[in-house]
This record gives structure tokens, C-alpha cells and sequence, in this order.
């Protein structure tokens, strides 16, 4: 059966892992013979044709929504006023209370997408999340049903631990110096202070000359200021906060790292964390949001605020051989359980249930 | 206090760890002796941030005044330098435009943050005129 399935996004940009997903889905969907086009409301500079603006969505009767939802929507009523079966993705919101100082706009944006959250899981005809706790708001808002179609990673993008994504990616040793990395949006729920904290320690008591790399766009130019003057108070010379670099530089930061620090207080699902499984790096987190349901017993998940004990997870996950190959194993059976295909089946079922559920 | 070499394994003859579920309770024995040797003193706790709390009619007057912050007028393409100052430029050109936008969304933030917190002294003083009657 032929079916047209059109992908809606609240915002589109070049790093965001929510358009690669959907870049993803268009090519399943051209695989399995499905038709449709991809559209958002608002596109960053960097989105180059992949996606379409919104007020250019073209429908017939019959073909699906599907409608990642990730922040507020403008003109979601108009959307909802479509009489054509609608599956809901929900990517979870980060709490506006994380933004209202830093980035307004972004606050807005997220205030509004939760509250219309409910009109969504009361308009659509199947609801899905890309983790379990993702469902459970829905379910909590009233979903029957929901489904959980995990967040795809597209391994081709970045490569494995030892094959470059590109041919000018540096493949080198892993660095003499231990090196923490985190990749994430610079963002005050990321908790890159804290990242930067920790770090500080065991700096300071375990390894000094150990360096922090920080991935990610920051959320305002402001907050990223922030984060470099804290490091150079905490750890002069020995924190680099680096943006907007490409697949094969990112794989490179993988491939030079020790290990992973993670220590957001909110994640929707934490796409970094597969891929430093994707890596074999250690990981050591906050165990906030779905991290638990990515990480299952692959990470050293700690809840304890003391920041010295954190230090200390990251020395153990640097110096201990066994450790670090155990780490290693589950986190590539972890992967294993987000492999793409089975993604790619959950997608399928949820979009036919989908049309079922309108036949029906 | 002396600080381990980068690639020094764990201290004290601790053997290899196998698992991970052994990791927390090592790190928080590890700590114990660390700290029992003078090293990372007390104040190593996470803080929480200040602005994840109830929204307060001050920080409401905070945000009642509008202060744009240049610096994030920018381009987010790679090489957008020439970009990002352009879009400056062009910002400084409307400074008198915007400098009259600003005033005026800022005095109607501020008149409306001023009434509200006028409706909640009232609203206070009711309640406690209610309690006075009822007691």
C-alpha cells in the first residue's frame, strides 16, 4: 500500500538531531515507496532544501500528518483543522523555568509547546514518543495508547571508533592527556557549569593535565560567555567550548576522547549518548529525564550531588582497563537495541496503525 | 596534597573493576580516602541554578526591562563572520527606532508588573481582613 506521509516539525536546523531524524524517515519512506514532503514552521540558515516552510503544506484527504512535536507550534490550529490522519512524535520540551533568563524567546517557544500538548494528544489518532518517558507525559495527558519509537542515530553519519566519517578526519591515537568530552546544546538545563565543575576536580586531584572539550550550538552567545569565563576561573587553558562543527570534526572529538560527562537535569532522550557508545567511550551521567531508558546498564549513572564523587566516577572510567571494556561491551549491546531497523519497524507499524486507526 | 599521574589506575591496591555496578561504591571509597587526606574539601555540591524556581513578581520587574543583547545577533553558518557583522551594522543604523520600540514595550511591561504586584497587596490585605472578621 501506498501511503503519503508528510513530516511536520515546529523548527528545523542544521545540527538538530529531530531534522536528521526526519531526513532519515523521507528516506525510508522513499525506500518502502511511501510519498510525501517534509515541512517546518521555522528554518534555520543551514536547511538547505530539505525542508519546506509550513504555510506551503499541500494536502490530500488520505495522506498522513506526522507531526514532530518539540516546541510550541504557531498556527497549530490550522494544523489540528486538517481532517487527515495525524500521528504524534513527541520529543519531549525542555521546561521553560531552564530558560526564562538566558533565552526568552526559546522559553516562549517551549512554554507554548507544552500547553499545547494536550490539544495534540487529543487530536491525533495515534500518539508515539521516542522514549519511555516521553510516553508516560503522554500517557499522564490522557494518550490510550502510545508507542515509543526511539530517536534514530544514523551511524553512517559519523563513522566507527576506527574508520573516519571523511577522508580528512583525523584518525589518530587517543590523546596522552585524559580528555572529558560532552556534546549538547550549550543550554542551562545541559548543565555544562556543572560539566565544567566536576571537571575542575578532577583536574585539580586526579589528572592535571586533563582537558574538556564542550560540543554544541550555544543557546545564546551570552550563555556560551558565561560557560567560557566560568572554565577560565575553574580550569584556565584547559576547556575548549567549540560550535557548528561538521560530522567528520564531532566523530573526531568521539575518537580523541576518554570519556563522556554528561549532567543535564532534563533530556528527551540524549542522542549523544549512542553515539558515544557508537565511540566505545565510558560514559558517566545524571540519571535525569530518559537518560535511564538510553542508558540502561551501560553508563555509571550517578544522582549525587556531590561533584567530587562525580570526579572521581571519571578517574575510575579513565584508568580502569576492565572497567572501560565492560562499559565498551554494553554500550555496543545498547546500540544494538536502537540499531536503525528496528526504528525503522516501530515508524512503519505506528504510521499503518495509523490509517488503521482512521479506517477503522 | 600530591596529585596522581593522568594514567594512574585507581589507589590503595584496589583490584581491576569488572563491572560497573562496583564502580559507585569504589568512587565513593575512593572519595572517603581522598578526602580523609585533605583533598577536596566540602563544597563540591552540585547547585541548583537560580532562575529554576517559582517566577517572582522581581524577577518579573527584571525582565520588564528589555536589554537585547547584541551578541547574539549573529550568523550560525560556518565562515558567517562578514554575515554576523553585517547584521550588526545594520542594527546600529535602527538604534533610533528600536531605542523607541524598546521604551515603549518597556513602559508598558513595567506599568503592568507595577499593577499586578498593586492587585496582590490588595489581594493580601483582603485575606487578612477576612481572617481578622472570622477570628
Amino acid at each position: 500500500m501506498t501511503i503519503n506521509v508528510h513530516q511536520v516539525l515546529s523548527g528545523a536546523g542544521p545540527f538538530d538531531a529531530i531534522t536528521t531524524e526526519a531526513i532519515v524517515f523521507r528516506s525510508y519512506f522513499a525506500d518502502w515507496g511511501w510519498g510525501g514532503s517534509d515541512f517546518a514552521a521555522r528554518i534555520a540558515p543551514g536547511v538547505d532544501g530539505e525542508i519546506t516552510a509550513l504555510d506551503k503544506l499541500e494536502v490530500e484527504p488520505e495522506d498522513v500528518l506526522l507531526i514532530h512535536h518539540s516546541a510550541g507550534f504557531p498556527r497549530l490550529e490550522r494544523l489540528l483543522a486538517l481532517t487527515n490522519p495525524k500521528l504524534l512524535l513527541y520529543h519531549n520540551i525542555t521546561p521553560a523555568s531552564w530558560l526564562w533568563d538566558h533565552a526568552p524567546l526559546v522559553a516562549v517557544h517551549c512554554a507554548i509547546g507544552r500547553e499545547q500538548l494536550l490539544e495534540l494528544v487529543s487530536a491525533v489518532d495515534v500518539a508515539a514518543a521516542d522514549s519511555q518517558y516521553n510516553a508516560s507525559e503522554l500517557s499522564a495527558l490522557g494518550a490510550a495508547r502510545t508507542e515509543v519509537i526511539p530517536l534514530l542515530l544514523d551511524r553512517r553519519r559519523l563513522g566507527t571508533i576506527d574508520a573516519p566519517a571523511g577522508p580528512d578526519a583525523p584518525a589518530g591515537p587517543r590523546s596522552v592527556a585524559p580528555m572529558v568530552l560532552f556534546v549538547g546544546r550549550l543550554s542551562p538545563h545541559k548543565r555544562q557549569d556543572e560539566v565544567i565543575r566536576a571537571f575542575a576536580l578532577y583536574r585539580r586531584y586526579r589528572a592535571a593535565d586533563a582537558r574538556l572539550i564542550l560540543v554544541g550550538d550555544p543557546i545564546t552567545a551570552g550563555y556560551a560567555q558565561l560557560l567560557r569565563e566560568l572554565a577560565e576561573q575553574l580550569a584556565p587553558g584547559a576547556v575548549s567550548i567549540e560550535s557548528a562543527l561538521s560530522a567528520t570534526e564531532l566523530a573526531s572529538r568521539y575518537r580523541a576522547a576518554d570519556v563522556f560527562l554528561c549532567l543535564s537535569e532534563h533530556e528527551g532522550f540524549c542522542i549523544p549518548l549512542l553515539e558515544a557508545f557508537q565511540f566505545g567511550l565510558p560514559v558517566v551521567a545524571r540519571p535525569s529525564g530518559a537518560i535511564p531508558d538510553v542508558a540502561g546498564d551501560a553508563v555509571l549513572l550517578v544522582d549525587d550531588p556531590d561533584l567530587a564523587l562525580v570526579a572521581e566516577l571519571i578517574h575510575l572510567a579513565v584508568t580502569d582497563d576492565g572497567l572501560r571494556a565492560e562499559l565498551r561491551r554494553r554500550g555496543q549491546a545498547r546500540l544494538d537495541a536502537f540499531a536503525p531497523e528496528l526504528v525503522a519497524a516501530r515508524l512503519r507499524a505506528a504510521v499503518q496503525a495509523t490509517v488503521a486507526a482512521r479506517a477503522g | 596534597m600530591a596529585i596522581a599521574g593522568p594514567r594512574d589506575g585507581p589507589s590503595r591496591g584496589w583490584t581491576a573493576l569488572s563491572t560497573p555496578e562496583q564502580a559507585l561504591e569504589r568512587a565513593r571509597a575512593e572519595l572517603a580516602a581522598m578526602r580523609a587526606s585533605g583533598a577536596y574539601g566540602e563544597q563540591a555540591v552540585r547547585r541548583p541554578l537560580p532562575s529554576t524556581g517559582a517566577i517572582t513578581t522581581g524577577k518579573l520587574f527584571e525582565w520588564a526591562l528589555i536589554e537585547p543583547d547584541l551578541r547574539d545577533v549573529r550568523s550560525t553558518r560556518r565562515g558567517g563572520a562578514p554575515i554576523t557583522a553585517f547584521k550588526r551594522q545594520l542594527l546600529r543604523l535602527l538604534a533610533q527606532y528600536h531605542g523607541e520600540l524598546i521604551a515603549e514595550q518597556t513602559r508598558f511591561n513595567v506599568n503592568l508588573v507595577s499593577h499586578v504586584r498593586h492587585l496582590e497587596e490588595r489581594i493580601e490585605e483582603l485575606e487578612q481582613r477576612l481572617a481578622d472578621r472570622e477570628s
